[in-house]
């Protein structure tokens, strides 16, 4: 008897968790604005007429951004509800303690275990992966558990997208066909030009013999080759003798480009097995000069979203079919060039083309997208605002109201689409602040004792902690706000021991607080964070033992980000990067605009998903922290 | 070859233009019509009676093959038998298929500019192609295209030197049938251009050489020295038919193979 009842609980039970029930009828618009910033917006309501309607009728809010402000970690929050210790994504860049050299915190990929040696080739006998490295469950899973329709496009930290009962597009993390974030090609025959890498790029020089020149381009390593040999696909450029113009044939294809244009997607393709197994990419080229100097730049090869040589999408079709719809679009997790306008590559009118031909790229995505959406939940991001602020803020803002302008236009696209009974939420993950000086953080803690060089002569801009002493180091700094103790038993070699552990953090970050630019005298750190207070989660493995909370201003310099010590403490920031977020999270909110009054007085980025669950009828998950702002 | 070309092409450019209306259903006519022409061609040119005795062969060894499974040499003996009636039986066939190679492919090359290229389409790129049987040099004649309402040229001429090859980006800007010019000095060498609207003829290249003309015989022959071929990259077509996509070619081999089956009896005819 007992044994019915609880039978008869359970069947109960699991009819009233299900699920459609609760769905019917309710809709849902949620835009991520990266980077959208609520000084910016309050300084320039007049110019954004969509914004300021649904500051007038709705609501508009700081929106409190996590330890560290960084798009992966706060967008990890938006989709778990959890913080950084809960999720376990802390920076761009994590580190692995056994090498202390730096990793993608987002996702890692796991190549297969078993494979049959045939000559050169190794034959994979069970398939490899990719595997997000975030905790946590997504809201759009428990949206689709209790069966509402749910759309996710181009949502940051989702790569690999999960598969399910749901349409999504990766994002932010989603690598071009090399595996990086995206690396350019430039070519040229400029004898002024002597770099052969720089940052996010590479410089191939080429000769143009007889008005041809052979682009060869970089695609994945050969994941069937023993040696991993890089594969290669080429372009031919033929240059008109007096014309400023170009041919390029490439995939069965001709292009004709004149100087100063971009092509469209060109397909290309990348041999693994010649004639038996292929990948396929695309690139864009520009053709920014023809004579006397040839100088083409190629996009970062992007994943092909027509035949994805990774998984971008849930389903896996579904790329294609977008595809389909609106031709080929940009799948890299960041397409906006920054790496080439910070080389000198591009000039800011070229960064801006290649920008707002991003922007209309997803714009267009967007609309269609848009129109099709009837029931449930509807979540697209926005990246331009966060990469061209990045390069404007604060010097550009004319052109940087431009970007805000066209997203102002696409909220009030989703205004009219929402109209009365549809709950519309706009939210950032961050503000923005002017990146003026540059700290080298390990050239702090080597000023201050905390880490030592093998030969003090070998400070420098010499990356991954090349000539560390690590028998002498307590502390390092790698990512864009984290520091590290070199821990016994965690770092091989380690001197800090485990009851020392929090004397030296606190000594450290007692001088951080303390930490005066030798330029100004001005205040570099206004905050410094332990994990263990940040955060309610305790999933710190992977978590920097202290954050840097630097002054608006500040930020770790580029050397930082990847173990470099250089000689100086800070210097003026002159690169075409001016402006950032990494700093104290306080000193770079985001923003909340809604269509519905917003009760909660200080809403939190991890309130997102508890917010849209309950929008649903949905009650918070397990994990989560946050509350509905509403 | 355009004494060969012309009536040809007046003879079938009657009949799409009949169905050019309903081009599917004129693929489908033109498909079965086909397949009695190759009934035809069996039943005048092929041995029934040797073909059915090569048939049976091959039957006859696919039942050994069945019946004597436990025993190895019989098994052994069954397959070396079953691939010479199989060779046979390809050879009885070899006569009527070569009789239907050359009208085959003088419609099938036909039947591409029909249902194999679409025009192209409006406010996309394209590019006009022409190769030079002479080199690029200071002397050389100017080029330069003459182009026509609605079709914008963007590019000045692109000359790829290692190819003898000069290009031109156009964009359609609306449905248009015309002639583009393709100037070489002072000789001017026409190109036919079709872009947006329905799907009719689209000349593929067009060709100065006589044997290419065999298989590019959409337009005559360019009678200008220096210039080898003019080509338009318009894009490739497909045809729907039962709500599926498909390659011309599949449908038609499909439609012409079935009706040549159904009707086979009334033939007389043994495949």
């Amino acid at each position: 008897m007992r044994l019915t009842a609880l039978l008869a609980t359970c069947l109960l039970a699991g009819a009233c968790s299900g699920h459609k029930v609760q769905s019917a009828g309710r809709r849902m618009i949620v835009l991520g604005v990266d980077g959208m910033d609520p000084v910016f917006l309050e300084n320039h309501w007049d110019s954004l007429p969509n914004l300021n309607k649904l500051r007038q009728s709705g609501s508009f809010q700081r929106l409190a951004t996590t330890v560290p402000p960084q798009s992966p970690v706060a967008w990890s929050s938006v989709i778990t509800g959890m913080d950084p210790g809960g999720h376990g994504i802390f920076d761009f860049v994590h580190r692995t303690p056994a090498t202390r050299m730096p990793i993608s915190s987002m996702a890692e990929t796991m190549p297969p275990k078993r494979t049959l040696n045939i000559g050169s080739y190794a034959v994979p006998l069970e398939a490899g992966a990719v595997r997000t490295t975030r905790a946590g469950t997504t809201f759009w899973r428990v949206l689709s558990d209790h069966g509402i329709p749910t759309q996710v496009i181009r949502m940051p930290v989702n790569y690999p997208p999960e598969i399910g009962e749901w349409e999504s597009l990766s994002g932010m993390g989603t690598p071009d066909m090399e595996g990086s974030s995206g690396t350019f090609n430039f070519f040229t025959d400029d004898p002024a030009e002597k770099r052969t890498t720089i940052d996010g790029g590479r410089i191939n020089r080429v000769a143009v013999d007889g008005g041809l020149a052979l682009l060869r381009i970089r695609g994945p390593q050969n994941s069937l080759r023993r040696d991993q040999a890089v594969t290669y696909a080429q372009l031919t450029a033929y240059v008109d003798p007096s014309a400023a113009a170009i041919r390029l044939d490439g995939s069965g294809r001709e292009i004709l480009l004149r100087q100063g244009e971009w092509s469209d997607w060109v397909p290309l393709e990348f041999p693994l097995i010649p004639g038996i197994q292929k990948v396929y990419g695309m690139v864009r080229v520009y053709v920014q000069h023809v004579h006397p100097y040839l100088r083409i730049y190629v996009s970062p090869v992007n994943i092909d979203p027509e035949n994805p040589a990774l998984p971008i999408s849930s389903p896996a079709s579904y790329s294609g079919a977008l595809a389909k719809d609106l031709g080929r679009f940009y799948t890299q997790g960041i397409a906006e060039d920054t790496a080439a306008y910070r080389a000198g590559i591009f000039n800011r009118a070229e960064f801006l083309e290649q920008s707002h031909k991003i922007l209309n790229d997803s714009l267009r995505m967007y609309r269609q997208e848009l129109a099709r959406f009837s029931d449930g939940l509807f979540f697209y991001y926005f990246s331009s605002v966060d990469q061209n602020a990045h390069m404007l803020w604060g010097k550009h803002d004319d052109e940087l109201l431009e970007v805000y302008r066209a997203i102002d236009g696409a909220i009030g696209e989703a205004m009219a689409k929402a109209g009365t009974d549809t709950t519309l939420m706009v939210l950032s993950d961050h503000g923005f602040a002017r990146f003026d000086r540059a700290v080298h953080l390990n050239a702090w803690l080597r000023e201050q004792g905390f880490l030592t060089l093998d030969d003090p002569a070998n400070a420098g801009d010499e990356e991954l902690f090349t000539h560390v002493n690590w028998s002498h180091t307590q502390a390092y700094g790698l990512g864009l706000n984290g520091l590290y103790l070199n821990l016994e038993f965690r770092e091989p070699g380690g001197i800090v021991t485990i009851p020392e552990k929090q004397v030296v953090l606190d000594e450290i970050a007692k001088r951080l607080l303390e930490f005066r630019d030798p330029a100004t005298g001005e205040k570099v750190v206004s905050k410094v964070y332990f994990p263990e207070t940040a955060f309610q989660g305790r999933n710190l493995q992977n978590s920097p033992d202290l954050f840097v909370g630097y002054r608006r201003g500040y930020r770790a310099s580029w050397q930082t980000t990847l173990g470099a010590v250089p000689k100086t403490l800070i210097e003026d920031n002159t690169a075409a990067w001016i402006a950032d977020h990494c700093m104290a999270s306080d000193e770079v909110p985001g923003v909340l605009l809604s269509n519905r009054k917003v009760r909660a007085a200080q809403p939190q980025l991890y309130d997102i998903p508890v917010t849209i669950l309950s929008e649903f009828g949905i009650a918070r998950q397990e994990g989560m922290i946050g509350q509905t702002v509403f | 070859m355009d004494w060969a070309n012309t009536p040809l092409n007046t003879v079938l450019g009657w009949y799409f233009l009949a169905f050019s209306r309903a081009p599917n259903l004129g693929l489908v006519v033109i498909s079965i019509l086909t397949g009695v022409g190759m009934l035809v061609v069996l039943q005048k040119v092929s041995d029934p009676v040797r073909i059915r005795l090569a048939k049976r062969r091959v039957q006859a060894h696919l039942l050994e093959l069945r019946m004597f499974q436990d025993e190895p040499r019989v098994i052994w003996g069954a397959q070396k038998a079953l691939l010479a009636a199989n060779a046979r039986y390809m050879g009885l066939m070899l006569r009527p298929a070569l009789w239907m190679t050359v009208p085959l492919f003088l419609l099938m090359i036909r039947m591409e500019a029909v249902y194999g290229r679409s025009p192209l389409p409006v406010g996309q790129e394209a590019v006009v192609t022409m190769s030079m049987r002479t080199g690029f040099a200071a002397d050389s004649p100017r080029l330069s295209l003459t182009s026509i309402a609605g079709i914008a040229v963007e590019t000045p001429p692109v000359r790829a030197v290692a190819l003898r090859q000069v290009s031109w980006r156009i964009r359609p800007q609306a449905t248009v049938s015309g002639e583009l010019g393709l100037n070489v000095g002072n000789t001017t060498v026409k190109k036919r251009i079709e872009a947006g609207g329905p799907q009719r003829f689209v000349p593929g290249l067009r060709t100065g050489s006589r044997w290419a003309t065999l298989w590019h015989p959409d337009e005559p022959r360019i009678d200008a020295p220096d210039v080898d071929w003019i080509d338009i990259d318009y894009p490739g077509a497909s045809v729907t038919m039962l709500g599926m996509h498909a390659q011309w070619l599949i449908w038609f081999l499909a439609i012409s193979m079935l009706s040549a089956l159904a009707l086979k009896k009334r033939f007389g005819v043994v495949l």
